[in-house]
């Protein structure tokens, strides 16, 4: 199922657009997924991910009012819809289930 | 709007952005870049926070946020692309005629320049593989003697080499390359020979060949040292790993190999199998007459200059050392002066050049020529396209009218011109590809020094080249045709005038013919010129000699076993043959006079004059085991020293090469130079122990019988040579290879120029007779006759061959008076039918051309033409 299939940076964005509640715009999920994952995300690569999730319907977004910052440029602010979040959970259903399967001992040794 | 604060990204990275960035996302992903900027800037301070904002623009070069190219303004760009190159091609293809004219002469003169692009780009690459090639320069030599012009050497005395190094400082390296060395390597009963040069001891540093083994820095030090080349090595050892062994050669002489170099690359102007250390030679040979100044024949010095530093700065020295050298030198004098590596091969002409030569000359002669024809054949197009013009006026009237600017009407006719010279290009390398060899067997230089092969770079060179062209032909008609008003246009045709074009149109027809006419006549003059240097009676005989190669060995053991050879009728020997283009001259004086002369010398033996059948006026022959110096001269050394009749000369002594020689024969005046040079005064000596050739006069009726069997007697006396032997008629042949070169150059570019503007022509009948052809039947059927006709289209024609000729004869007789055989001193009378017959065959041609089409015109029936209006 291509259509909704959730990559794992794309999961990562969509938690991360659901933490951050009403201000997740570009800038303060990039910082939030490096602060959060300790990698450097480029701002192209996460434009390409929110591009997909757009995409599949998981998110939408709304501009935000000019300022005076960024050069008066408007933000653009992300929110997950029910699809989005639906696939979230699905995600997390497959992992936990697949993580009750997992023996005790094969995690007792690191 | 934006506020004005002096934190702002990188400008052009910005602008970079917007440029690639799709709209709908830019102000969106350049705000988050820009806050993050302004962020990392009171964090990290400015200079880090543009790196970051750099890396992520350079990051956001991905599709999903690239724009589109379809967007509407592109997409309709490109439609107009298509339909310009539909239109095009449609165009070709409707008037089959005039698309084959333009094509086929666009091909024919393309291929010309093809030829003229390979060659000189494969000139240019040589030398340029030393890596210090900018400073490298080379002194060159001009000697003036008293009373004859300067004359031009590549070569100076080794002295300068000697004293640059010691005297003056201001040069990295100084190297001096002896010219020479030549020997046969003993190897296990075998003689291997090996050639080369001998070199000082700076040699690799200067220049860049690739050290297979061997320390470069000591290679060439010591006395008694060789390099190698991979090739001779393989020959000699059949390895490369050779440094460190001793090789004998014939001489007795043994030389330590110590150090082996990758065969010189065939792009370079000097050329090796082996180079021996310049102190060898100053130990085998006397050291002190190899660095006399006057021993400016063999060497070559070349200096390594500093960085930043310029050869007119160092001039000075060169002249300081010429005026204190030239002070003890007689009434010579030798000048000097630095040439660039770069300016070596091309160059200008030099004696004695170390290596490949190619004149700078002849190179601009390819590119003037190649420029010509490539003209001929852009004209033709530009006279066709301008003439047509009339029919494709609708066209751009209706484009215009629709919307279409100048400026893009001006493009479409010039993208067709380019089309037209893409297609005529692809013709043009299968032409180029039948060509080469031929071009390349041309001469021997040419077949010496360039292979024509193609690398990828040729290809690209060549799709520019026809870019260009395709330009230039299609500037003027494109001008034309985008300057038409659309009113005009379509108001009604016949009052458009294309006729702007017509009086240029009739200059370029008519500089097409003076080309054409030029070439051939100068083809025809040439061709004269050439048999009749080949023919020229030399004041001896020539035929049935064939001359043989001493090669070191004893020239009497030879001569006796070729003369067991039946078919051989006489034989003598000779240092080397007269009339093909070699001299050896030195000053002679007569010993009751004062005046002193060059005189040319040959040394010969008794046999020679007999053999050679010259005629002897007065006195005798050389006779087997004289003792005292004895000389035979020509009538001119007689005249020249005033000594009155032959028979008055004979016991009279003249000074020759350190001797007084004794007169005891005359014989009368012959050719011994090539016929570009009168006949000097000429002796023939006798030192039996200088002869490199033997001369066997061959009368048999089974040739190759007899050279096999002299070839066999020559193997059992020398089985280490090769046989080397030619019969003198050939190498007379030889001697003229630049004539008979620039006759098989000249046939070529007559057969393009006229074939291009016949072509060219019959375009022109074409349209003319198409474009007149209703005033042509209305005259028809008022009663004009075929003839009137014909007269009334060709008359123009006729008008402007006479005004080309007119220019043509002039001019070409110059051109080959000073181009073709410069200073030829027996030169061939040019008469009415050397020009006529040239004139008269373009006459006929052309005539036939336009004759043959109007005739198709008048020939039909008028309702046919006239029936529908």
């Amino acid at each position: 199922m291509k259509g909704t299939y959730l990559g794992e940076f794309q999961e990562i964005v969509l938690l991360t657009i659901i933490v951050l509640n009403e201000n997740a715009y570009g800038v303060t999920i990039q910082d939030e997924i490096e602060k959060r994952t300790n990698r450097t995300v480029s701002r192209g690569a996460l434009h390409t991910a929110l591009t997909r999730l757009d995409e599949k319907g998981f998110i939408t977004s709304i501009y935000g009012g000019a300022t005076s910052e960024r050069g008066g440029r408007r933000k653009r602010y992300y929110q997950v819809t029910n699809l989005g979040k639906q696939a979230l959970q699905e995600a997390r259903s497959i992992r936990d289930e697949l993580w009750s399967q997992v023996p005790k001992f094969a995690f007792q040794n690191i | 709007m934006k506020p004005r604060n002096n934190i702002s990204p990188p400008k052009y990275y910005e602008q970079f952005f917007e440029w690639f960035c799709r709209p709908e996302y830019f102000e969106e992903l350049q705000g988050d870049l820009e806050e993050r900027y302004e962020r990392n800037c009171i964090e990290l301070g400015q200079k880090k926070a543009s790196g970051i904002y750099k890396r992520e623009v350079l990051k956001m070069f991905r599709p999903s946020v690239i724009k589109k190219i379809n967007t509407q303004y592109r997409l309709n760009n490109i439609a107009m692309f298509k339909n310009y190159s539909l239109v095009a091609l449609r165009s070709i293809a409707r008037n089959k005629l005039f698309s084959a004219i333009n094509i086929i002469g666009l091909s024919i003169s393309m291929m010309v320049g093809l030829l003229a692009i390979s060659f000189i780009s494969e000139l240019y690459s040589y030398d340029t593989f030393h890596e210090k090639k900018d400073r490298i320069y080379r002194v060159i030599n001009t000697l003036h003697e008293e009373g004859e012009d300067p004359a031009y050497y590549a070569s100076t005395s080794p002295l300068t080499g000697q004293r640059l190094s010691e005297n003056y400082s201001g040069y990295e390296k100084v190297v001096t390359i002896y010219r020479g060395f030549s020997a046969d390597v003993k190897r296990d009963d075998q003689k291997i020979p090996i050639a080369g040069f001998y070199a000082s001891e700076a040699f690799f540093d200067v220049f860049t060949f690739t050290m297979l083994s061997g320390d470069h820095k000591r290679t060439l030090t010591d006395p008694y040292t060789i390099v190698l080349t991979r090739a001779s090595a393989e020959k000699i050892f059949g390895k490369t790993d050779v440094v460190g062994e001793i090789i004998e050669l014939n001489d007795n002489i043994q030389l330590t190999v110590t150090g082996v170099v990758e065969n010189p690359p065939r792009t370079s102007h000097m050329s090796f199998e082996a180079i021996v250390s310049f102190e060898t030679l100053k130990k085998v040979q006397d050291p002190k007459r190899i660095m006399r100044w006057s021993n400016m024949w063999n060497s070559h010095v070349y200096v390594l200059l500093p960085q930043g530093t310029h050869p007119e700065d160092l001039q000075a020295n060169l002249e300081e050392i010429a005026t204190q050298e030239n002070s003890s030198f007689g009434t010579s004098s030798v000048e000097m002066e630095f040439q660039s590596l770069n300016s070596i091969f091309p160059g200008k002409k030099l004696y004695n050049q170390l290596g490949a030569r190619m004149e700078i000359k002849n190179v601009n002669y390819m590119i003037i020529l190649a420029v010509i024809v490539l003209a001929s054949a852009a004209f033709n197009y530009t006279n066709l396209s301008v003439a047509r013009a009339l029919k494709r006026s609708k066209e751009v009237g209706i484009r215009k009218v629709v919307g279409a600017r100048k400026g893009q009407v001006f493009l479409q006719f010039i993208l067709e011109a380019i089309i037209i010279s893409t297609v005529a290009l692809v013709f043009a390398y299968f032409l180029f590809q039948l060509i080469r060899p031929e071009f390349l067997s041309l001469n021997r230089d040419i077949q010496r020094t360039t292979t024509l092969e193609l690398s990828f770079i040729h290809y690209i060179y060549f799709f520019v080249f026809s870019v260009v062209i395709g330009i230039i032909s299609g500037l003027l008609p494109s001008a034309v045709l985008s300057r038409l008003k659309p009113s005009t246009i379509l108001r009604g045709s016949t009052q458009l005038k294309v006729t702007s074009g017509f009086t240029l149109r009739k200059l370029l027809i008519g500089l097409q013919f003076t080309l054409s006419m030029a070439f051939v006549i100068l083809v025809s003059l040439a061709y004269k010129q050439y048999q009749f240097n080949l023919n020229f009676d030399l004041g001896f005989e020539t035929a049935d000699i064939l001359n043989v190669r001493v090669q070191g060995n004893d020239s009497e053991l030879l001569t006796n076993s070729f003369s067991q050879v039946p078919g051989v009728s006489s034989v003598s020997k000779s240092s080397w043959i007269p009339s093909v283009g070699s001299f050896w001259t030195t000053r002679g004086k007569y010993i009751e006079g004062d005046n002193s002369t060059t005189v040319h010398l040959l040394n010969v033996d008794a046999n020679y004059l007999d053999n050679l059948g010259h005629q002897v006026l007065a006195g005798r022959s050389f006779t087997e085991g004289m003792t005292v110096p004895q000389v035979v001269v020509n009538q001119k050394l007689l005249k020249h020293f005033e000594m009155g009749e032959p028979v008055d000369a004979i016991g009279k002594h003249i000074r020759l090469e350190g001797k007084d020689r004794a007169i005891i024969g005359v014989v009368k005046d012959f050719q011994h130079a090539t016929l570009d040079n009168e006949i000097f005064p000429f002796a023939f000596l006798n030192e039996p122990d200088n002869y490199q050739l033997i001369n066997l006069k061959i009368e048999s009726a089974d040739n190759i019988n007899t050279m096999q069997q002299i070839e066999e007697k020559w193997s059992e006396l020398d089985p280490s040579h090769e046989f080397q032997a030619f019969f003198y008629k050939d190498r007379i042949e030889r001697a003229y290879s630049k004539l008979s070169t620039s006759l098989q150059t000249l046939g070529l570019l007559a057969i393009i120029a006229v074939s291009i503007s016949i072509l060219g022509l019959l375009g022109m009948a074409v349209y003319t007779t198409e474009s007149r052809i209703k005033e042509l039947t209305i005259r028809k059927v008022l009663g004009a006759s075929v003839q009137n006709l014909i007269t009334l289209l060709s008359k123009n024609f006729l008008l402007m061959f006479v005004i080309a000729s007119g220019i043509t004869i002039p001019v070409t007789i110059y051109a080959f008076e000073n181009w073709i055989v410069p200073n030829l001193v027996h030169r061939i009378d040019i008469g009415f039918w050397e020009i006529g017959s040239g004139l008269l065959a373009i006459l006929v041609l052309a005539t036939l051309t336009i004759g043959s089409q109007t005739l198709k015109a008048v020939k039909r029936n008028p309702v046919e033409h006239l029936r529908n209006e």
